[in-house]
């Protein structure tokens, strides 16, 4: 009994401590931006919703969500069709080679992003590019085609090659196979890549610093109203972020869960 | 062999993997309406050998002619035949009603008529009407079976082939949809090849066996043919359990055993045998009481006994404990021995009751 009563307790402290320390900074920036006041002081004095206001008054913050969407929403479409792809050349298919082709695929994950978006800053220079969201969005794509690739991959890997094969002995050309079999067995997979991509772009820092140019990202806003010019704009910027970024995957994971539900009834 | 009209035929057909010949040169002619069933080990070729038949697979060597026509070339989807595959292959984001009418609707089959025959065949198979619009990963094991039959006769196909469509259900199940597949194929009249390693299964089920070792269609037989004429030791034990016992022939067309240091008469001698394996079948073993009781007579030591429901298998050892020869025979319940376990016995069997198989 009383070892029990230790168990649970040090599951209750853990949770607590995960909870405090993973999602307390969290609030702490939701509060930050109900003060009145022009200067973050702690405790708040002032309470408001002034900065709200004012913040979804302005026009840069509106460019700044229309760049930041853009971005997120042109890489996530590029990455989703080259990662499924992609994930189905080393996961559902064997060939000379594919051992290889997976690890270079994968490999770009694991460098250090901002040394990547340095490359990459000297890349489009070299070519004469003006560096742009097209630019940030390339680079980007440079890192989360293959994370995308990753997350895909793992739904390929549990797709029974036999349902291809049966559809096809039912009569079924090869794109009617891909349209009536592969592609909606493996939409889960697809949705999630699909899910991690837009969020990877939405909140990705160190390759927009280096790849945006003139255009803004709302990150790289913040970084730079945090370096000079801070405002609560800045943490009511931010709870809009995080709270949009938490509002997609919660919805996206939702959508999964009533399609499967809906699926198996 | 039958007289109906050969439907399907293999020339020489061969299938290599580098220099592995996982098929090699296989002549068969299989007859409209049959029930033919290849069987054989794991490795034996089989599961090639029907990817080939439906298109999966491309011939290396040798001709598939169907209704006169050399299909080798002809894709899996432009075939007259289907496939129920061993995993069943279920579109698992379809319903029962949907994956029914998969073929249907790339046909461009209209809806309402793709209903009316899906729940025809659901009659057909035995689905209730209701299940028409439930997900297939919440049927059965045996539902789903009948789901997958019913979606690959929806096809209309001339030949449907099963690659070892029972071998994950357990013996019950599998016992009845053995049967009802056998209904099945009598009431549609369609081509069936089937493909397993239980012999018992295609016993239940075939009009023709194949047995394949090693990418070798070693023999063809309708189920009684294969049964009591084995053409060599590996179809002969493939089958069940058997007593064999090497034997040469010796004057006067008897068998001699070194083994036993003893004579068998012969069953029907195979033109110019000289040495081989003597079978006896479990069930064609009887105890006897004394010698000339039967043509032959071994005596041994009752071992074990193995309930098998309606019938029992003892296990008789003879000669020394150590490097026994062990004999099974099997007995109807009713007709069970009435001593001990450790008794000496008697067993024996007439010389027309075994076989004669090479090697």
């Amino acid at each position: 009994m009383a070892r029990a009563n230790w168990r649970g307790g040090l599951i209750w402290g853990w949770t607590l401590a995960v909870v405090t320390f993973m999602y307390l900074p969290a609030l702490c920036l939701f509060l930050a931006s109900l003060t009145s006041s022009r200067y973050f002081i702690f405790p708040i004095t002032k309470w408001g919703l002034a900065w709200w206001d004012k913040t979804f008054a302005s026009l840069e913050i509106h460019a700044l969500f229309r760049t930041s969407i853009l971005t997120a929403a042109v890489v996530t479409a590029i990455a989703v069709v080259i990662a499924f792809f992609g994930a189905l050349a080393f996961a559902r298919y064997d060939w000379r080679g594919r051992s290889i082709y997976q690890k270079i695929v994968l490999l770009p994950i694991f460098f250090p992003q901002s040394v990547l978006g340095l490359a990459l800053l000297l890349w489009f220079n070299a070519l004469g590019l003006q560096l742009s969201w097209q630019t940030a969005a390339f680079a980007h794509l440079v890192w989360i085609i293959p994370v995308v690739t990753l997350v895909i991959s793992i739904q390929v890997y549990s797709f029974d090659p036999a349902l291809e094969e049966a559809a096809f002995d039912l009569g079924a050309s090869r794109f009617q196979v891909f349209r009536e079999v592969t592609l909606p067995v493996l939409l889960p997979g697809v949705f999630s890549g699909a899910l991690f991509a837009f969020l990877l772009s939405w909140g990705n820092f160190p390759l927009s610093l280096f790849t945006t140019g003139a255009d803004t990202t709302i990150p790289e806003y913040l970084y730079a109203k945090m370096v000079a010019g801070y405002t609560p704009g800045v943490p009511v910027l931010g709870t809009v972020s995080t709270a949009g970024a938490a509002i997609l995957l919660l919805g996206g994971y939702a959508l999964i869960v009533l399609w499967r539900r809906r699926r198996e009834t | 062999m039958t007289t109906r009209p050969v439907l399907l035929e293999l020339r020489g057909l061969g299938k290599s993997f580098g220099a592995l010949a996982a098929v090699d040169r296989i002549d068969l002619a299989i007859a409209e309406g049959e029930f033919f069933t290849i069987v054989g080990p794991s490795g034996s070729g089989k599961t090639t050998l029907l990817r080939m038949l439906a298109g999966m697979e491309q011939p290396t060597a040798g001709d598939i002619v169907l209704r006169g026509l050399r299909i080798n070339d002809v894709p899996a989807n432009r075939r007259p035949t289907c496939m129920v595959f061993q995993s069943l292959a279920l579109f698992p984001h379809r319903t029962v009603g949907e994956n029914i009418e998969f073929a249907l609707k790339i046909k461009g089959v209209a809806p309402a008529t793709r209903k009316i025959r899906a729940l025809e065949l659901m009659r057909l198979l035995r689905l209730p009407e209701d299940y028409y619009p439930k997900s297939v990963t919440k049927c059965s094991g045996g539902e789903r079976q009948r789901v997958a039959l019913a979606r690959a006769l929806a096809y209309d196909p001339e030949i449907l082939f099963f690659d070892e469509p029972l071998s994950a259900i357990d013996y019950k199940l599998r016992k009845t949809l053995e049967k009802e597949l056998k209904d099945i194929h009598r009431e549609t009249g369609k081509t069936f090849v089937y493909i397993t390693h239980s012999l018992e299964e295609a016993m239940v089920m075939s009009d023709r066996i194949g047995v394949m070792r090693a990418g070798v269609m070693v023999q063809v037989g309708t189920p009684n043919e294969i049964y009591t004429a084995p053409r060599d030791r590996f179809v002969s034990e493939f089958i069940g359990d058997v007593n064999i016992m090497p034997v040469r022939r010796v004057e006067g067309g008897r068998l001699r055993s070194d083994a036993f240091a003893t004579d068998f008469t012969a069953p029907r001698m195979p033109e110019g045998f000289a040495a081989g394996h003597l079978v006896v079948r479990p069930e064609s073993l009887r105890f006897v009481t004394r010698d000339g009781e039967a043509e032959n007579v071994l005596a041994g030591r009752l071992y074990n006994e193995y309930a098998l429901g309606s019938r029992i298998q003892y296990q008789v050892r003879v000669g020394a404990p150590e490097g026994a020869h062990v004999f099974i025979v099997e007995k109807l319940r009713q007709q069970a021995y009435a001593g001990a376990l450790d008794d000496e016995v008697r067993i024996g069997w007439d010389g027309r009751d075994s076989i004669l198989v090479g090697d």
